[in-house]
């Protein structure tokens, strides 16, 4: 069970939170972001997904 | 072009990986208790791994509308290239040990030296679960990755084309013995792989949500170099900083 678990979710909650939290964006601003959304959109996604890899290394800073 | 290619290098480099670490089990199993069970073990992982995509395959099909499916596959995809970036940062920062399928090996045996045999003539239960166990989980990454990467546009070639590459080294490695699995560089191999499965996790979902990358494919390449300038400043601040327990 906890290999499933590992397997799915992965060692931190961060990634699927982060990942998660990235969908939710991209479905809001799709709906609102009309063109502007068409054209830049993929930069706004690959900007958030670096936060959330940055935000999933951050407990390997704080043990030092 | 540039996505065949990526995709079937990704595939490839994934699968293989996987398969490899499905390989150092057997091979654990196979030399300390028997050859027999432990391919009994990874030929039933492999029956009923394909019985489940069989199965569940039309099945998520036919029910789901394929732009959710995608988001979803694209999502999945996303995120076992980022625990790859991520485990894969933290190794060559130092912060976690190496990835090695031949230490695997090694602790593998000794849990399975300290395991009571069964009687002459008696099937090794044990042996078969530990080697189908193994073969089975790392067996739904390998599907989940195909099915991932076959998902994109004209991916499923590719796709299919690197996880039948990985199967002929990775048996070629098993014929070979395990010597071969002490001279791979898994942990930096791990870490490319992490960096084209998540510039593919964005690729894919940024056009499923509706956005235009520009210049096409060829944004799988600058989303890729982003990933990998971000995640080796990553390692080289890691690496820099003390580590007290």
């Amino acid at each position: 069970m906890r290999a499933l678990r590992k397997l799915v979710l992965g060692e931190t909650v961060a990634l699927p939170v982060g990942v998660a939290i990235v969908l939710a964006v991209g479905l809001v601003l799709r709906e609102v972001g009309g063109d502007w959304w068409e054209d830049d959109g993929g930069f706004v996604l690959l900007a958030l997904v670096v936060g959330v890899l940055v935000a999933a290394l951050a407990p390997a800073h704080r043990r030092r | 072009m540039t996505a065949f290619v990526l995709t079937l290098i990704g595939a490839a480099l994934a699968c293989g990986l996987e398969m490899l670490e499905a390989l150092a089990i057997v091979l654990a199993v196979g030399s300390t208790r028997s050859w027999r069970d432990a391919v009994l073990g990874a030929v039933g992982a492999v029956v009923l791994l394909a019985v489940v995509v069989v199965a569940v395959g039309p099945l998520l099909l036919a029910r789901l509308p394929l732009e959710a499916l995608k988001v979803v596959i694209g999502t999945a995809l996303l995120l076992f290239g980022l625990e790859w970036l991520r485990k894969g940062i933290l190794r060559l920062a130092g912060r976690r040990s190496l990835s090695n399928s031949f230490q695997e090996y090694i602790e593998e045996r000794e849990a399975l030296e300290a395991l009571e045999a069964p009687a002459p003539g008696e099937p090794d239960w044990p042996a078969r679960i530990v080697a189908g166990k193994g073969v089975l989980l790392e067996g739904v990454e390998v599907v989940l990755i195909v099915a991932a990467l076959g998902a994109g546009p004209d991916g499923l070639t590719p796709a299919v084309a690197g996880a039948a590459l990985a199967v002929v080294v990775v048996v070629g490695v098993g014929f070979a013995l395990h010597r071969p699995l002490m001279r791979l560089p898994e942990s930096h191999l791990k870490y490319a792989v992490g960096v084209v499965l998540s510039s593919f996790g964005v690729f894919f979902l940024g056009e499923w949500l509706g956005t235009d990358w520009p210049g096409g494919d060829v944004a799988l390449l600058y989303v890729a170099a982003t990933l990998l300038a971000v995640s080796q400043a990553a390692v080289a601040t890691l690496a820099r900083e003390p580590v007290t327990a």
